[in-house]
């Protein structure tokens, strides 16, 4: 290892950030920008040397695992990192401005804290390769996130984040014991004692515990319940965090793990992808259901979910190699979009001053760019070409009709039209601002940073789609060593 | 039977436990309680792992990851009640109201 | 494996697994909190006997003896505010159905049942990582193994747990924050003259713990709970009142131990160095430097995550945003 060590460093920058900004609360909103763009650049150099020399890795303390512990930086990491870097950076754009003026100091002040410990823990799933630290960090994003959700203080947000606790805790713990009980198979606890053990029916215990905890922490379908109620109460910038970022940790590791899964027999698989459909359809009709926007925002996230593991099943169930990508793309594309839309969403109930959909054309205040940036944000979730959703449904959908399993490709299709049915819902009513009787229509408050950060995001989601091809390369970048 | 398949076995029904409380019980307190135990159940399991027939020494590492994991587990209490507190607080005006 | 001990391990284990239950089916809440520090004890208990010493004093001092202090204080708030949304039958809006709790029941149970078949069906386990940690414990700067663990060979673990810490706190400190000044609980004036009497010896034992976590059972995490106790009586007896003056030092002293912990990680890189890699013979001085700084940050928070809440906010912020 020559040079800095941008691993470390993009994990413990914004831990000293956090400690800054919780120390000094009226200059928190400058240290976290400052903190967020110093840790993206670090990002940006670790792409570099990576994409120079392929996997990266550090050994902490000079160990070397299994006795230390030890950062490993890859193509997936990198594009995790970087998808974490630019969502968090163009958030914290918009909460500097969701955040301004007395009334929210309170929330200003904890913010920027609780989001870079929560930066910090993301940074540490990506590059970590211990299943016990990754327990550790997962805790971290877990108390980060649950401080975000009750930013707002109010009755509802507390009972959500309350039930979000429960749940979160609940998946740590789950993992910890599948953690508990590999040590007892294997002796050690690092990535590459996993990938080299022998399939045997307690390997697929611990590991199928584990795969239980994070399901209920990405908030697979049936598992998916606390979700809805703690993405559609917390505050704009929030929300955007914790269904652009937050539920891909966990996502991130059964990624991982999905490689390390040799006993994994065709019946669970089929599970998985079930579980999976089960949260396009549910979620689709919840989010048709849904009286408010940010509701049907955060339903369409569980949808959204449920798509990523039908990829994900279907990722193990041959060749890996495109379906893996497949859902590595949508998930790089759901983190950018969805965050986009949460602020958009955000910002269309603040200058209307409400979210219930069936009035929101009704409303004499026209949030232009906002209904813009959720539109183009629509467009990637539901997957219209050339955004980077369209990119990763294709990818999905090829691999499968090439291996002659139709029911996924219909699954699919019916998430697709389920897509476009409710995000039609609110897109329809942009368009029809005309039954606003009486009187002009006022104007929408004007640029700010709140209205631009959520637009670039979105754009750069549907134009990310045109760059797929080197995208798709250096998320193959050394995965050799990862992948078996 | 040696001790570790008896606190092997223990652990794991302190887990099923924990795990029947978190998810069945209504009562917050209780259900916080049930995530508890289910800790101390992969405590066990973490500590059994570590466990060799004496005179042989145990294994350290899973007895550090297991007191890393009680304080961890005792930060995550903590933030889940100071939530109930403040919850029924907001719950009780609302009544009085 | 003589006769006795076999008998004790069974009582012992069976008792930890009735009591658990108990703990989470007795009706009244205060007894439900004693039964679970009973659990808690007798779970600490059955780690020692499993050659676990320093993870029984921690679960005893952090897992069981904190946790009920902190469950303890909220069983108080909760009644000090009237009972509804306490008490199991006002608590739930609706009852569960029994077809759903039994269904639960036997979920959980083919869950655990599985486990047990599929572990058992396994070949039993190798050796861990004993040999490995026997082989550094010359480099490591300690003598314990498990400090060695901690503070050195997966040193960056435990900042992270720190950091889980501090996160902790600032949760508690942001939901809290606003609310009005509960009535805390108190001990009387017998109980204020015992703890003068043992807060000394309290912290004897803390910096002691402290001290011989470098070559017996004991550490940062023990030592700071021992002093974190003494923070807890000073705040029930009422010898200390958290004032808002205070906020800007107790900010300071939850970070230390992050701070000191990951400055250290980072300084000592360099040279052919990773992070977290003590330089040679420096290794113990680093780590006692890192344990102590550690130990007060540890003690610190927990008491103040006992406090709960931010010590009374300036009149201005008091309002919760609506």
């Amino acid at each position: 290892m020559t040079g800095p060590d941008w691993l470390t460093l993009s994990i413990m920058l914004p831990l000293f950030g956090a400690v800054a900004a919780f120390i000094l609360p009226r200059a928190a909103a400058g240290l976290g920008l400052a903190t967020v763009a110093a840790t993206t650049l670090c990002v940006l150099m670790m792409a570099d040397r990576v994409a120079a020399f392929g996997a990266v890795t550090v050994p902490l303390g000079g160990w070397g695992a299994p006795l230390g512990i030890e950062l490993r930086a890859d193509g997936l990491s990198v594009a995790m990192l970087a998808l974490t870097g630019m969502v968090g950076l163009l958030v914290s754009v918009s909460a500097i401005d969701a955040f301004a003026g007395d009334r929210t100091a309170r929330q200003r002040h904890y913010f920027w804290p609780l989001w870079l410990l929560l930066l910090s823990g993301l940074n540490g799933v990506y590059l970590g390769t211990d299943l016990f630290n990754l327990y550790v960090m997962i805790e971290i994003i877990a108390l980060a996130a649950v401080g975000l959700t009750v930013l707002g203080g109010t009755r509802e947000a507390l009972r959500a984040g309350l039930d979000y606790v429960y749940a979160s805790i609940l998946g740590a713990l789950l993992f910890l014991l599948g953690v508990g009980l590999i040590y007892l198979q294997l002796g050690r606890l690092d990535f590459a004692g996993v990938i080299a053990a022998p399939p045997s029916a307690a390997m697929t215990a611990a590991l199928a515990v584990m795969f239980v905890g994070l399901a209920l922490k990405t908030a697979l379908f049936p598992l998916h319940v606390w979700l809805p109620a703690a993405h559609a109460n917390a505050a704009a910038p929030a929300s955007a965090l914790l269904s652009g970022l937050v539920v891909k940790g966990a996502l991130y590791i059964v990624l991982r793990l999905a490689g390390y899964m040799p006993a994994l027999t065709e019946d669970i698989l089929t599970l998985i992808g079930l579980m999976g459909a089960g949260a396009v359809i549910w979620g689709g009709i919840q989010a048709l259901r849904a009286d408010r926007l940010k509701l049907l925002v955060a339903w369409s996230t569980v949808a959204q979910i449920g798509l990523i593991f039908v990829a994900l099943a279907r990722a193990g169930e041959r060749g890996l190699s495109d379906s893996w990508k497949a859902a590595a793309l949508l998930i790089l594309a759901h983190g950018i979009a969805k965050a986009a839309m949460f602020l958009a969403a955000g910002r269309i109930k603040d200058e209307v001053g409400h979210d219930r959909i069936r009035d929101l054309d009704r409303s004499p205040i026209r949030p232009t760019l906002a209904q813009v940036t959720f539109a183009l944000a629509a467009i990637n979730l539901i997957g219209l070409p050339p955004s980077l959703g369209f990119i990763g449904k294709w990818q999905l959908m090829e691999g499968a009709m090439m291996a002659g399993y139709w029911h996924w490709v219909a699954i699919t299709m019916i998430g697709t039209l389920f897509s476009v049915a409710y995000f039609s819902r609110v897109l329809a009513g942009f368009l029809r601002f005309d039954r606003v009787r009486g009187g002009p229509l006022a104007e929408h408050h004007g640029w700010s940073g709140a209205d631009a950060a959520p637009l670039i995001l979105a754009g750069a989601a549907v134009l990310l789609g045109l760059a797929a091809g080197p995208i798709i390369a250096f998320i193959d970048l050394g995965a050799g060593g990862a992948m078996p | 039977m040696t001790p570790d398949l008896i606190y092997g076995a223990a652990g794991l029904a302190v887990f099923g436990i924990g795990l029947w409380g978190a998810i069945a019980l209504q009562d917050r307190m209780r259900r916080l309680l049930g995530l508890k135990l289910c800790s101390v159940g992969a405590g066990f399991v973490l500590i059994v792992g570590a466990w060799r027939e004496p005179p042989a020494a145990p294994d350290p590492v899973p007895h550090a990851l297991v007191i890393t994991g009680i304080v961890v587990m005792l930060s995550a209490t903590a933030a889940a009640l100071a939530l109930i507190r403040r919850l029924h607080d907001l719950e009780a005006a609302d009544d009085r109201a | 494996m003589s006769e006795p001990l076999f008998l004790f391990d069974l009582l012992l284990a069976l008792a930890v697994v009735a009591i658990a239950a108990a703990a989470l089916l007795v009706r009244d809440a205060f007894a439900m909190i004693v039964l679970f520090v009973v659990f808690g004890l007798l779970s600490a208990l059955a780690w020692v006997r499993l050659a676990a010493p320093d993870v029984a004093l921690a679960e005893a001092a952090i897992g069981t003896g904190l946790t009920g202090a902190l469950l303890l204080k909220t069983l108080h708030h909760l009644r000090a505010r009237g009972m509804a949304g306490w008490e199991p039958g006002a608590a739930a809006p609706r009852p569960v159905p029994r077809a759903v709790a039994s269904l639960n029941a036997g979920l959980t149970l083919a869950v655990v049942a599985g486990l047990g078949v599929a572990i058992l069906g396994s070949p039993l386990r190798v050796t861990g990582l004993e040999i490995a940690v026997a082989e550094a414990m010359p480099l490591s700067g300690v003598d314990n193994p498990v400090t060695a663990v901690l503070l050195n060979f997966r040193a960056y673990d435990t900042l992270m747990e720190v950091v889980v810490l501090l996160a902790a706190i600032i949760v508690v400190w942001q939901v809290e924050r606003g609310a009005d000044a509960a009535p805390a609980p108190s001990l009387g004036p017998i109980w204020q003259g015992f703890a003068r009497l043992t807060l000394p010896a309290a912290a004897i034992v803390g910096v002691y713990l402290l001290w011989a976590g470098a070559e017996a059972p004991g550490g940062a995490f023990q030592g700071g709970a021992m002093l974190a106790a003494i923070g807890l009586m000073l705040l029930l007896t009422g010898l200390y009142r958290p004032h808002p003056d205070h906020r800007a030092t107790a900010r300071l002293l939850f970070v230390l131990g992050t701070v000191a912990f990951a400055a250290v990680a980072l300084l000592v890189a360099g040279a052919g160095r990773a992070s977290f890699e003590y330089p040679q013979g420096h290794a113990k001085t680093l780590i006692l430097l890192i344990e102590g700084l550690v130990t007060i940050s540890i003690a610190v928070t927990l008491t103040a995550l006992f406090h709960g809440r931010e010590p009374a906010a300036l009149k201005g912020e008091l309002r919760h945003d609506p």
